[in-house]
C-alpha cells in the first residue's frame, strides 16, 4: 500500500492517503471528539459506502499474508481483528450500547481495527464531526464573489492595471464542486499539498469544503509519514506545525447565493510560528476567486465585514433568504411567513394589539382586569413598557429574538464622527467629501487587501479604518475634535441584547443609531454621521 | 389510571376550541371588512350627520375605520392589477439620509394561482445638494433627486447591483440621467422571469411524474430534475438507467444547450430523445405530459 518512491507532484493528497495512527495529528483528531461521536464516525467508517476508504484492519484469509503479519497476529492481540465489515460493526453497536471511556473506543480505534493507519477521509469525516458537535468552533468570515470586468483587448494594458470589480455586471457566479477543486489544485504552488473533503451539511443548506495542507511537495503516504517521523525525532517547537490542526480549515458554499463562508485557522496552544501556517492559507484562499472564474469570466472575493462563529446566523445575512439586505427593522418586509395578498382586503392590524400576529400579549388584558386597583404611577410604568416594546419592534422587527439562535458573538465599531457640538453647516460639507472619499478608498482597499493578504481580515479591516480615521484626522479642521472611540459588543446574541435593553427602556430606541440595530449586518465597520461608512445603502 | 387518559383529553379540547376561536376571529375580521367595504355600509355614512349623531364616539371610529378600509381596498385594487406600486417609508434610524425618507418599490409575483409575498426595494436619496463649484439650484436639485439603493428583499439570484449600477447611477461620476421606471420595469422583469423559471422546472417535474415522494412508475426514464444553479437557468437531469444531462435554459425559457452523458461519453439519442424538436422547455412538458397519456 505504502508507495516505494515518493515523486514531488502537483497532484492533490488522495482521500485514501494513511496516516500513522500514532502521530500527533490523529490523535488530535480523534481525542477531540466524545465517546458517543468517536462511536458513529467509527460505524460511518465501517458503511459500505466508505468502505474503500475507510477500510479497517481485518484477518486476512490467505495463508501466506497471516505470515507476514505473524507479529501483530498471534494470540496476545489485544484488539483482534475481525473477519469482517459486518462483525466489526456488531462490535461498535455493541459499544455504543455499553457505558464505557472514551479511551477504550480510542484504543479499538487507533491500536486495533485501523493500526495500519487512518486514511485523510477517516481524519476529514472525524473534523467534520467535531463540527456538527460543535457548531460554534469555528470562527467564519463572509466574502461576496464579485464578477470582474474582462481584462481589455491590450495586452501591455491588461497587464498594467489589474481588472477591476464590473459594478454593471448581471452575472451571477455559479459552482461547480468538482470543476471548483481541479482548478484550485491547479492554482496552489506545487509544494504545498492539500486534502480535499466535500460534505453536505447535515441540516443547513451548505456545502462544506474541508482543506487539509501540508507542505510536503510529495502526495504519498511516505511523505507524510516522513514528517510525522521527523516530528517525534526532533524538537517538537518547529515540527508541529507540519501536521496540526491550525491546517485545516473549512470553506461554506451557501446554496443560492453568491457568497463563500471561509473559516479562521484556530491558534491552539502558544504560536508557533503562526506566520507560516497563515501564508499556506492564504495561498489556497487567494486561489479561490481563481477556481471561481472560468475563462472570459473571473470573479474577485471581497470581504463582507461579516464574521461570527453561527452558521445559522452567516446563511441570514449572506444566504439566500430575503433578508439579506433588510436586517433589524426591515425585516418585517423580508419575513416569508406573513401573508400579505393583494387579494386579501382584510385591515392589517396593528402590532401588539388584537389580532395581531404576534401571540395576544397579557399585560392588556391583565391591565384591563386590574384597572381599578392600580395607581396612575404603574399605569405610566405600563404604558412606558408597552411603548418601549413598541419601539424595539420597530427598530428590530423580528429579528434580534434572545432564541432564535442567530446570533453574533462580536461586533466591533469605530466612531468617527466628530465630537458633538459641530454647527450643521460644518456637517454637510463633511458628508460630501465622505462620499467622495468613500470610492477612492475602496480602491485603495482593494489594492491593500492584495498586498497584505497575509494578514487576519480582521485586523486588516480595522486597521484601514484606522488609517481612514487618521486621515481624516488630518483633513479636518482645527476646530473640530474627533476622539477616538471603539466600541466592541460582546455576548452570546449581541443584538438581541440591545433590543431587550430597548424593551426594557435601558436604550432609548428612538434616539438609538441605526447600527445598533445589526441592520447593516456587519460585525466590523467604522460610524460616520451615524451611519456604518460605506453601507449607505445595501453595502453594493 | 383515569386521571392520566383524562388530562390529554382536556388539553386536546382546549386546544381544539382554541383553534375554532381563531378560526371565528379570522372569520370576523373578513365579514367586517366586507360588510363596512359594501357600497350600502357607506351609503349609510354619507348622509350628513344629525347633530346628535355627529358627537357619537362609535360612529366616529366606525367612519375612521370605514376610511381606512376603503385606502387598503384601493391599495390591494392597484397592488392586483399593477403588478408594481410604490409606497412611502420612514427610516426608523434617526441619523437616516435625507431625513429618513424612503421610496419603496414593491414588486408582485404572481406564480402557481398565488400571490407570493412581495418582493420590496427601498431607495433613499443619500446624495446632499451638489458642492459649492457647481452650485446652480438647478444641479443641485438634481443631484438631490438622486436615488440610491437603501434596503431591498430580492433574492441574490437576481442581479440587483448590476442593475442598479446600470439605470441607478450616482451623480457626478457620467452624465447618465438615473432612470427609476426602466430599473424598476428591468428588475421586475427579472424576477418574473425566474419565477416562471422555477414554474417550468416544477412543470417539468410534475410531467416526468417526479412530484410525489417515493413510488417510481415502472416505465419512468426520468428519475431525477432539479435546478442546478442559483437562478434556475440549469438543469441537471437523471435518467433511469444512470445517464446524465445538463440543459441550459435562457432567460424566458428557451433552451440553449442540452447535454446528454452516458457510459461512453456524449449520449446524443438521449438528447434528441427527451428534446423532441422543441425549442422552448415548456414544450418539453408537454411532449412529457403526452407521452405519459399515450
Amino acid at each position: 500500500m505504502m508507495a516505494r518512491l515518493s515523486i514531488p507532484t502537483t497532484a492533490r493528497l488522495p482521500s485514501s492517503l494513511r496516516v500513522d495512527p500514532a502521530s500527533p495529528a490523529v490523535s488530535k483528531v480523534l481525542n477531540r471528539l466524545s465517546r458517543a461521536s468517536l462511536i458513529s464516525v467509527a460505524l460511518d467508517w465501517l458503511d459500505e459506502k466508505n468502505a474503500s476508504l475507510a477500510a479497517p484492519y481485518l484477518r486476512r484469509h490467505h495463508d501466506e499474508e497471516e505470515e507476514d503479519d505473524e507479529d501483530v497476529e498471534d494470540d496476545g492481540d489485544f484488539y483482534p481483528p475481525a473477519r469482517s465489515l459486518a462483525a466489526l460493526q456488531e462490535q461498535y453497536i455493541q459499544l455504543q450500547a455499553r457505558k464505557g471511556s472514551k479511551r477504550e473506543v480510542l484504543d479499538r480505534i487507533t491500536e486495533g481495527d485501523w493500526r495500519h493507519g487512518l486514511s485523510l477521509y477517516q481524519l476529514a469525516m472525524a473534523d467534520l464531526q467535531y463540527l456538527y458537535d460543535h457548531p460554534t468552533s469555528q470562527q467564519w468570515s463572509a466574502y461576496r464573489i464579485l464578477p470582474l470586468k474582462p481584462p481589455s483587448r491590450n495586452a501591455d494594458e491588461a497587464e498594467d492595471e489589474p481588472p477591476t470589480v464590473d459594478s454593471q455586471s448581471l452575472v451571477i457566479p455559479r459552482f461547480h464542486p468538482s470543476t471548483f477543486l481541479k482548478t484550485l489544485q491547479a492554482q496552489v504552488l506545487p509544494d504545498v499539498k492539500a486534502h480535499y473533503n466535500f460534505d453536505r451539511h447535515k441540516d443547513l443548506p451548505l456545502l462544506l469544503l474541508r482543506i487539509f495542507i501540508t507542505d510536503s511537495p510529495y502526495n504519498t503516504s511516505l511523505g507524510l509519514q516522513n514528517h510525522t517521523t521527523n516530528t517525534t525525532a526532533s524538537s517538537s517547537s518547529s515540527s508541529l506545525a507540519t501536521f496540526d490542526t491550525s491546517r485545516t480549515f473549512y470553506i461554506a458554499f451557501p446554496d443560492a447565493s453568491p457568497h463563500i463562508y471561509i473559516s479562521k485557522p484556530q491558534t491552539l496552544g502558544p504560536a508557533q510560528g503562526p506566520g507560516e501556517s497563515k501564508s499556506l492559507r492564504n495561498l489556497i484562499v487567494e486561489g479561490i476567486p481563481k477556481a471561481l472564474s472560468r475563462p472570459r469570466q473571473r470573479f474577485t472575493l471581497k470581504s463582507t465585514s461579516l464574521s461570527t462563529r453561527n452558521l445559522a446566523e452567516m446563511l441570514d445575512r449572506r444566504g439566500a433568504a430575503r433578508i439579506n439586505s433588510a436586517g433589524g427593522g426591515w425585516s418585517i418586509y423580508a419575513d416569508e411567513k406573513q401573508k400579505e395578498s393583494p387579494l386579501d382586503t382584510v385591515l392589517p392590524s396593528p402590532p401588539l394589539s388584537e389580532g395581531g400576529d404576534e401571540a395576544a400579549p397579557p399585560p392588556l388584558a391583565a391591565a384591563q382586569v386590574a384597572k381599578r386597583a392600580v395607581s396612575p404611577a404603574t399605569l405610566r410604568d405600563e404604558r412606558a413598557a408597552k411603548r418601549a416594546r413598541l419601539v424595539a419592534r420597530a427598530r428590530f422587527g423580528d429579528s434580534a429574538r434572545v432564541d432564535d439562535g442567530k446570533g453574533v458573538e462580536r461586533v466591533d465599531i469605530v466612531l468617527e464622527d466628530p465630537f458633538p457640538a459641530v454647527d450643521s453647516e460644518d456637517e454637510d460639507e463633511d458628508m460630501l467629501r465622505d462620499e467622495e472619499e468613500g470610492e477612492e478608498e475602496g480602491d485603495e482597499r482593494r489594492g491593500r487587501a492584495r498586498k497584505g493578504g497575509r494578514r487576519g481580515n480582521a485586523d486588516v479591516a480595522l486597521e484601514q479604518e484606522e488609517e481612514g480615521a487618521r486621515e481624516e484626522e488630518e483633513n479636518a479642521r482645527s476646530g473640530t475634535w474627533r476622539p477616538n472611540i471603539r466600541l466592541t459588543f460582546h455576548g452570546s446574541h449581541v443584538f438581541a441584547g440591545i433590543r431587550q435593553l430597548v424593551e426594557h427602556g435601558i436604550v432609548d430606541g428612538e434616539r438609538m443609531p441605526g447600527w445598533m440595530t445589526g441592520e447593516e449586518g456587519v460585525t466590523i465597520g467604522a460610524v460616520r454621521h451615524g451611519r456604518i461608512r460605506g453601507h449607505k445603502g445595501s453595502g453594493i | 389510571m383515569s386521571s392520566s387518559s383524562t388530562a390529554p383529553n382536556l388539553d386536546d379540547e382546549i386546544e381544539n376550541l382554541q383553534a375554532r376561536v381563531s378560526v371565528l376571529k379570522k372569520q370576523l375580521r373578513i365579514q367586517t371588512s366586507t360588510l363596512i367595504a359594501s357600497p350600502s355600509t357607506r351609503q349609510l355614512f354619507t348622509p350628513p350627520p344629525t347633530t346628535s349623531d355627529a358627537a357619537n364616539p362609535v360612529r366616529q371610529k366606525l367612519l375612521t375605520h370605514a376610511v381606512s378600509q376603503q385606502a387598503h381596498n384601493q391599495q390591494c385594487l392597484y397592488r392586483t392589477c399593477a403588478g408594481l406600486t410604490t409606497f412611502r417609508v420612514q427610516d426608523p434610524d434617526p441619523n437616516a439620509v435625507d431625513g429618513g425618507a424612503v421610496l419603496g418599490l414593491r414588486i408582485e409575483v404572481f406564480s402557481r394561482t398565488k400571490f407570493l409575498r412581495p418582493y420590496y426595494v427601498l431607495l433613499n436619496r443619500p446624495y446632499g445638494p451638489a458642492p459649492s463649484s457647481s452650485s446652480s439650484s438647478s444641479g443641485s436639485n438634481r443631484r438631490r433627486n438622486h436615488l440610491r439603493l437603501h434596503r431591498h428583499t430580492v433574492p441574490p439570484c437576481i442581479p440587483l447591483a448590476g442593475l442598479a449600477a446600470r439605470h441607478l447611477p450616482p451623480p457626478g461620476s457620467d452624465e447618465r440621467k438615473q432612470g427609476l421606471p426602466r430599473f424598476a420595469r428591468a428588475l421586475r422583469r427579472e424576477i418574473v422571469r425566474y419565477h416562471h423559471r422555477l414554474g417550468v422546472v416544477a412543470d417539468l417535474r410534475k410531467a416526468a411524474g417526479l412530484e410525489g415522494e417515493g413510488e417510481r412508475l415502472p416505465g419512468q426514464t426520468l428519475v431525477d430534475i432539479t435546478p442546478a444553479d442559483a437562478e434556475a437557468k440549469q438543469l441537471s437531469i437523471e435518467w433511469a438507467d444512470g445517464r446524465t444531462g445538463r440543459l441550459v435554459m435562457g432567460d424566458d425559457g428557451e433552451i440553449l444547450k442540452l447535454v446528454a452523458l452516458g457510459d461512453e461519453g456524449r449520449d446524443h439519442e438521449a438528447a434528441r430523445e427527451l428534446l423532441g424538436g422543441a425549442v422552448r422547455v415548456d414544450e418539453v412538458v408537454k411532449s412529457l405530459l403526452a407521452a405519459a397519456k399515450g
